[in-house]
């Protein structure tokens, strides 16, 4: 859901950022390492401890075999992300190592990891980053605004400009009703000429107007297309401060041009190479 | 024929929209195909993925590569010139679905169509579909038309679960589910075939243009 929390917590671990990791959801847990083990954790933030130490987020730290990490409730963010060094071991699917719940195909047996599962990590094909190495504030999305900058959707001509206004200058809530599929948002309706469309291809971050005016905004798991019309496109460098919003939070939407936007994934891109170069200077150093 | 109407449109960050007309007609439907089989073998660099719809088709394409400016500029030369090309675009499979037909709604299917079950799977089975689009989930295929005295509306309550491999009806369409998914569609049989394998190259067993055809199994 948060890719660049993922991408960051390899890179931190000297992994290359589409190993696999876990992603971790809500609740708390422990994980017993069977061996020694560097990893890091990112994304949502929780109460970490490993064997009694407290863990910093965004931290390479060591663990001995038989070390015990455990995730406290999250206490912001919605989803947390422990990569290891070496990364998960599970095959490539499609170009892929994720895990699809609704097609029970990809990742560990194409189900959610649960109590008793003995996961298998990768072999480690370089030195890891040095211990307590740690990925600074800058180089991470700003979590706490809520703000999310967008652009203009495919159905732009079918929104007048009230709408355009509602959608810049209102505050939206997460619904309850939000999922890997797609977030409902909770706010003033956005008025549209036509109720739903013959489908069209959607993707994750676009924001999706049903009949009645409400907005859903489809995430990682969301169909390939659908019919109702989109007011918008979450811009991809801002999609991990949506995701990590939890129902009841708010976020506020800026529309900006194509190219602000994908400048702004670019500048992504490069801080994730920041991160992966530093960590990689730690382990030489 | 509709080349200078082709309109493009940023699809967020990694993707364009190109809009070929308004109107959903089987002409629209069957040019939108065509280009999409001609871009795919096209091979333009940075391009990932293409998907074909009613009116519009839409590329998704590394956008840390390729400005939205330079792939719209791109893909709309490539589908004006895709004649071209279209001596080494792939054509159209024809497929054979073997169904039994005892499927949760047939009945229903029945008594709202006033046709006994051997007329259902009669009409069912008597013509061939054409493959509108993929979506909803992996390798579902929408295909059509179905015979106009099969055309019923959606369930009002979807089913929470319906299992892989139902074959459904619903409005001119008729579908195979790939996955146990919840659905809306009406049940009338199924098959063994498997519609989508991520094991398999390409996973999903159609493709849009691809025409099907139902074949009766007890």
């Amino acid at each position: 859901m948060d890719l660049f929390a993922l991408e960051a917590a390899n890179a931190m671990v000297g992994n290359r950022v589409d190993a696999a990791a876990f992603e971790w959801a809500l609740g708390g847990g422990t994980v017993r390492f069977e061996r020694d083990c560097v990893f890091a954790i990112g994304g949502a933030t929780a109460r970490a401890t490993l064997s009694g130490r407290v863990v910093a987020p965004c931290t390479t730290t060591y663990a001995r075999a038989g070390d015990e990490l455990s995730i406290d409730q999250i206490i912001t963010g919605r989803f947390l992300y422990l990569a290891c060094h070496g990364g998960v071991d599970v095959p490539l699917l499609l170009g892929s190592r994720s895990t699809y719940l609704p097609g029970r195909f990809g990742g560990y047996q194409g189900r959610s990891v649960k109590s008793g599962d003995t996961v298998p990590l990768g072999e480690p094909k370089a030195e890891p980053p040095a211990e307590g190495f740690h990925c600074a504030a800058d180089l991470m999305p700003r979590y706490d605004t809520g703000i999310v900058h967008a652009t203009r959707g495919t159905q732009e001509d079918l929104f007048d400009e009230a709408a355009w206004l509602t959608l810049s200058e209102s505050e939206y809530r997460v619904s309850a009703a939000s999922d890997r599929t797609g977030y409902k948002l909770e706010g003033p309706p956005l008025s549209n000429r036509s109720g739903t469309l013959p489908s069209e291809a959607g993707c994750p971050g676009a924001i999706q107007v049903t009949g009645e005016g409400l907005p859903i905004a489809l995430m990682a798991d969301a169909p390939t297309v659908g019919g109702y019309p989109k007011i918008a496109v979450v811009s991809e460098a801002d999609l991990p401060i949506l995701a990590q919003r939890r129902p009841g939070e708010t976020v506020r939407f800026v529309l900006i041009p194509i190219e602000q936007s994908q400048r702004a994934l670019k500048r992504r891109a490069s801080d994730l190479d920041a991160i992966r170069l530093l960590a990689t200077r730690s382990a030489s150093g | 024929m509709t080349d200078a109407r082709l309109r493009p449109h940023p699809l967020g960050d990694s993707a364009v929209t190109i809009a070929f007309g308004v109107e959903r007609t089987s002409e629209l439907l069957g040019l939108i195909h065509s280009a999409a089989r001609s871009l795919e073998a096209a091979n333009i660099p940075h391009v990932q993925d293409i998907v074909p719809a009613y009116l519009a088709l839409t590329v998704f394409y590394d956008s840390l590569h390729a400005s939205y400016e330079e792939m719209a500029a791109t893909l709309l030369d490539a589908c004006e010139h895709r004649a071209r090309a279209i001596a080494h675009v792939a054509l159209p499979s024809e497929h054979r679905i073997p169904v039994t037909y005892d499927g949760a709604d047939l009945e229903w299917v029945c008594s709202s169509t006033g046709l006994s079950v051997e007329e259902v799977i009669a009409r069912h089975t008597a013509r061939s579909y054409t493959v509108d689009l993929l979506g909803f989930v992996p390798g579902f295929a929408y295909l059509s038309e179905l015979d106009s005295l099969l055309q019923l509306p959606r369930r009002a309550q979807p089913r929470p679960r319906v299992a892989a491999g139902s074959v459904a009806i619903a409005a001119a369409q008729t579908a195979v589910y790939p996955l146990d998914t919840p659905g809306g569609w009406h049940i009338i049989g199924r098959t063994d075939i498997a519609m989508f394998d991520p094991a398999r190259d390409p996973p999903a067993l159609l493709y849009p243009g691809d025409r099907v055809l139902f074949e009766r199994v007890e």
